[in-house]
């Protein structure tokens, strides 16, 4: 990935999600408080509210010392911060390195991918980066840590986009090495088999993860907006070519790629996955917000 | 059925048709290349629209390419007709019928190919639209005759009624060019309809080349009025005289040659001979398949002067022209004065015997045109010349004083002399009295044994004289001829006409006014030379007789044919004046005489009849104008061949017209025509309708 002036931080991005919560629809734990309710106890514990004693509560949370005071039985409650564990799974396979118009696939991704784990550090959430092609690139556990950022950011401007994609794999792989059971969002353009990719996705729904998809397309791949005939030489397989006249094909084109993404949405929809198509002609800040607003 | 195009240099555009398919073998050319993630997307796309694709991508290209093809067409406009007949739509239409009125036409089709030839020129006429225009042409003109395109039917039927069987040939040139030059003008549609029985005579002579003008997108149908079965074919070939010359009450021998076209044999064709109306004789004649025979007829001319002639052949069911005119010209008997200068008691030993044998071998009145008086040398002395052509003096000694004046006169108006020489024969006298007439200077006499005499070495076969001779026998006859005495002459003006072996002049020639001296040098008997006793002796008297009387032994002319011009040469006075010609129909022509070199010439162009045209000369121009007085004129014989052009042969000559030939019976089945521009509009439409359709599709 290019440096420069690149900014994952970019504040129109920024302000478009800081206005946002990011709230977990599923908590495997159970704890949740503040806007980010978990069936689990955090570590972090601080006073939110009394409320009157209703049947049922348990004793032991009845405030002794707000009875002596106003003479009425109070429970106290709580707001833990969740112990979110985020996973960024960054595919940074070369079939990401393709730009129409402008911002590549991967540069797109990688803007979402930060901004999403500055989000989730900001809320005091443990993020972690998997960049991944046809093996796993790199890998950075979780950690609550602010200036945990700087690693992660450090990880995802390592390397560019190369190599075969292998989606399924990884998937599989990746959910073998999460012992603990968090949010795993994915951010690829999916150009593998369906069926491992959902294979692969459905090992951190099986082990209580909730999962996040961000398909990203860009806007060429869904309109095939090309004219005369062309050879058409994938970016990953050397080998495979096509001649092709766009205009001839694109109606079936533009039905083969819906048929996808609807399948895609089908079968994640089935798994409770959220799933996201994003166009990298999107703004990025209303793609994220659109997307946090839904989860909301 | 067919179909032509009204503006044909549009069909260029049909090369445009190629254009979809090249640009589609470019595009696939031009190939850019694309990375792109989304490969499998693309194949599984192809594969699921392979057939399909596949399928429309040729329907397009085929759409494309017809859209341009109907275009191309719709531009040239092109007109669907089927049948002969014309005209039951298509709009207006400008119409030329070329009507084949050659000899031939009368023994086409069902044995009245003519009729049917008009009948079907009636129905095409009366198939024409109010506002179509029509010009019918016959086809023996000359191209210069006004034609125009007309609307009224009326006037156009009674055209076609007034056009008759013409006896020449038909003038295909001039007929085609005569119909590109009428439908030379801006019209709808064209059309040339030519009516004929495709005779190969016409065709013969033809060719495109000779047109001024060709349309080769103006349709041109030949209706053929084709025959049902093959007649018997055949005509006169040739007529001419059989017999030395023609004289009043002179066996008149006529051979006539009868020409047979057909495959099988005529058979026992009667030959009739009849002579100014008169039936003189006639004869059986057979002729072989694709040959021919010779018949010969023999009669007598009561009168001299000029006659009209001819022969008929009779035999049901002949095609062919029958009747072949002829003219005779008889003379009246050649007077010739035979002076001998050696009389004999004995006939035979006369010097004049074996000479007027020869003018008249049988020596009866009608038997020879020559009509010879023989006088001794003391009857000169009285002798008057008038009414004779020819005056021979045989050994005359020497000529009578009083006799000079009369032969210079009689020389400078014409008349002929013939001298012979003998042992009597005074040269020196002639050379003192008539030398300035005199062929060359006479010398001395030669005389040896017979033994030692000279063969004659040559002589001049081109004169008019000798041009008989030309004959082998007569030939070797006049040099198997010996000569042992002769009187020498010295050059004179003209080289000798007989020459003997030594180099001596044996015969010489010398004009003298209008008139001329044959001077021969030896004697007319034996006495000196053995030629009387040669074949060639008769022939050779004769010949010079006839020549030193003007050189006009009678004649039998067969004519010129159809069409052809006469010419007759005239007298210079008579330059400026007119020559009336009464036609065979009884019309009469006036023809201007013009000036021609040195002499006048009258140049007759109407002969568009067979028969006999006659001539009379101006007031003032009768006498001796050597003027015929009468000539035949005959149809080609080749127009009574039935042979046709066929197909092939017809569209080399053609080419680039196409033509196509309909029976004439296909007339009547009648036609209709439709323009197919409207058609082909729609069909563009829709095909462009239906390209854009599928063009969205894709």
């Amino acid at each position: 990935m290019p440096n420069g002036d690149k900014n994952y931080f970019d504040p129109k991005v920024l302000a478009g999600i800081s206005n946002l919560a990011l709230r977990a629809r599923w908590v495997v734990e159970g704890l949740m408080s503040g806007i980010h309710r978990s069936r689990a106890k955090g570590f972090s514990v601080e006073f939110e509210e009394h409320r009157e004693y209703s049947p049922g509560d348990e004793i032991r949370r009845i405030d002794w010392k707000a009875l002596g005071k106003f003479d009425r039985y109070f429970i106290k409650e709580y707001e833990d911060e969740t112990n979110l564990r985020a996973y960024l799974l960054m595919d940074a396979s070369a079939s990401m390195n393709y730009a129409s118009d402008g911002i590549t696939k991967f540069d797109y991704g990688c803007t979402l991918t930060a901004s999403l784990a500055y989000l989730i550090l900001k809320q005091q959430d443990a993020a972690g980066l998997v960049t991944f092609s046809d093996h796993i690139e790199s890998f950075i556990p979780p950690r609550a840590k602010r200036d945990y950022l700087t690693q992660i950011l450090g990880a995802l401007e390592k390397r560019g986009a190369a190599g075969e994609t292998n989606v399924g794999k990884i998937l599989e792989d990746i959910a073998g090495q999460v012992k603990r059971r968090g949010l795993i969002v994915l951010v690829s353009d999916l150009l593998d088999e369906p069926e491992s990719i959902l294979n692969g996705l459905r090992q951190f729904r099986f082990r209580g993860n909730d999962v996040i998809v961000f398909h990203l397309f860009d806007q060429a791949e869904l309109e095939l907006p090309f004219d005369g005939n062309i050879l058409f030489e994938d970016l990953e397989a050397a080998n495979l070519q096509v001649i092709a006249d766009p205009r001839a094909i694109r109606t079936t084109y533009k039905q083969v790629v819906q048929e996808f993404i609807n399948d895609m949405r089908k079968q994640c929809r089935d798994n409770t996955i959220d799933y996201q198509v994003i166009s990298t002609a999107t703004p990025l800040d209303q793609a994220l917000a659109s997307y946090l607003s839904w989860r909301g | 059925m067919s179909v032509f195009f009204l503006y044909p240099v549009f069909l260029l555009g049909l090369l445009a048709a190629s254009l979809p398919v090249l640009i589609h073998l470019l595009n696939r050319r031009k190939l850019k290349r694309i990375r792109f993630p989304a490969v499998r997307f693309i194949l599984l796309s192809q594969k699921r629209i392979s057939r399909s694709y596949r399928l429309r991508h040729w329907i397009l290209l085929a759409l494309r390419t017809l859209a341009v093809v109907f275009l191309a067409l719709l531009l040239a406009n092109p007109i669907f007709q089927t049948g002969a007949g014309l005209f039951a739509g298509g709009g207006p239409v400008s119409l030329v019928v070329l009507l084949d009125n050659s000899l031939s036409m009368t023994w086409s089709g069902d044995g009245n190919g003519f009729k049917q030839a008009k009948d079907a020129a009636r129905l095409l006429i009366s198939a024409l639209n109010d506002d179509d225009r029509a010009a019918i042409v016959p086809t023996n003109i000359t191209g210069k005759e006004p034609f125009r395109l007309k609307a009224q039917k009326d006037v156009l039927l009674r055209e076609l009624d007034a056009i008759e069987i013409a006896d020449g040939t038909v003038n295909l040139e001039a007929a085609l060019g005569k119909a590109y030059e009428l439908l030379n003008v801006p019209a709808g549609q064209k059309e040339i309809r030519f009516i004929t029985d495709m005779g190969l005579t016409g065709w013969d002579q033809f060719s495109l080349a000779g047109l001024k003008q060709v349309d080769p997108s103006i349709p041109l149908k030949l209706i053929h009025v084709g025959r049902k079965q093959t007649p018997p074919n055949g005509s006169i070939k040739e007529i001419r005289l059989g017999s030395p010359g023609i004289g009043a009450n002179l066996p008149l021998q006529i051979d006539v040659t009868v020409a047979n076209f057909g495959e099988s044999e005529l058979k026992d064709v009667l030959a009739q001979l009849s002579i100014d109306g008169q039936n003189k004789e006639q004869k059986l004649i057979s002729v072989p398949g694709k040959s021919e025979s010779s018949l010969r007829f023999q009669t007598r001319l009561s009168q001299p002067g000029a006659h009209a002639g001819q022969v008929t052949l009779k035999k049901a069911g002949l095609a062919g022209n029958p009747t072949t005119n002829f003219t005779l010209d008889a003379q009246e008997k050649l007077k010739v004065l035979v002076v001998d200068g050696d009389p004999q008691t004995s006939v035979v030993q006369s010097e004049t015997f074996f000479l007027s044998r020869a003018l008249n071998p049988s020596g009866e009145r009608d038997a020879s045109i020559f009509l010879p008086t023989v006088i001794l040398t003391d009857g000169l002395n009285t002798a008057t010349l008038d009414g004779y052509q020819v005056l021979i003096l045989c050994n005359v000694a020497a000529l009578p004083e009083s006799f000079t004046a009369k032969l210079q006169s009689f020389l400078r108006q014409g008349g002929g002399v013939l001298i012979f020489a003998g042992d009597k024969f005074q040269a020196d006298s002639y050379n003192q009295k008539i030398a300035r007439d005199l062929p060359g200077q006479l010398g001395e006499k030669k005389l040896g044994p017979e033994a030692n005499a000279d063969k004659i070495g040559k002589f001049a076969a081109k004169h008019p004289a000798l041009q008989f001779l030309a004959d082998p026998i007569l030939e070797e006859s006049i040099k198997s001829a010996r000569v042992w005495g002769y009187f020498r002459t010295t050059a004179g003006g003209q080289a000798p006409l007989i020459t003997l072996a030594n180099g001596d002049a044996l015969l010489l020639e010398q004009n003298v006014g209008a008139g001329r001296i044959l001077m021969m040098t030896s004697s007319a008997d034996r006495d000196w030379t053995d030629l009387p006793l040669k074949t060639v002796y008769l022939p050779l008297i004769q010949s010079l007789a006839q020549y030193l009387a003007g050189g006009n032994r009678g004649a039998l002319d067969g004519g010129i044919a159809v069409g052809a011009a006469k010419e007759i040469a005239l007298p210079p006075t008579l330059v400026g004046k007119n020559l009336r010609v009464t036609k065979p129909d009884k019309q009469t022509a006036e023809v201007a005489i013009t000036a021609e070199k040195n002499r006048a010439v009258a140049s007759i162009e109407e002969n568009d009849r067979a028969g006999i045209y006659r001539v009379s000369l101006p007031v003032g121009g009768e006498k001796n104008a050597g003027a015929p007085q009468m000539y035949a004129v005959n149809p080609p014989l080749l127009e009574s061949r039935l042979d046709e052009i066929s197909a092939r042969e017809l569209q080399a000559k053609l080419s680039p017209i196409r033509a196509e030939v309909i029976p004439v019976d296909a007339l009547k089945e009648g036609g209709k025509r439709t323009d197919l521009a409207l058609p082909l509009l729609a069909l563009l439409i829709v095909t462009l309708l239906i390209e854009g359709w599928l063009g969205q599709r894709f």
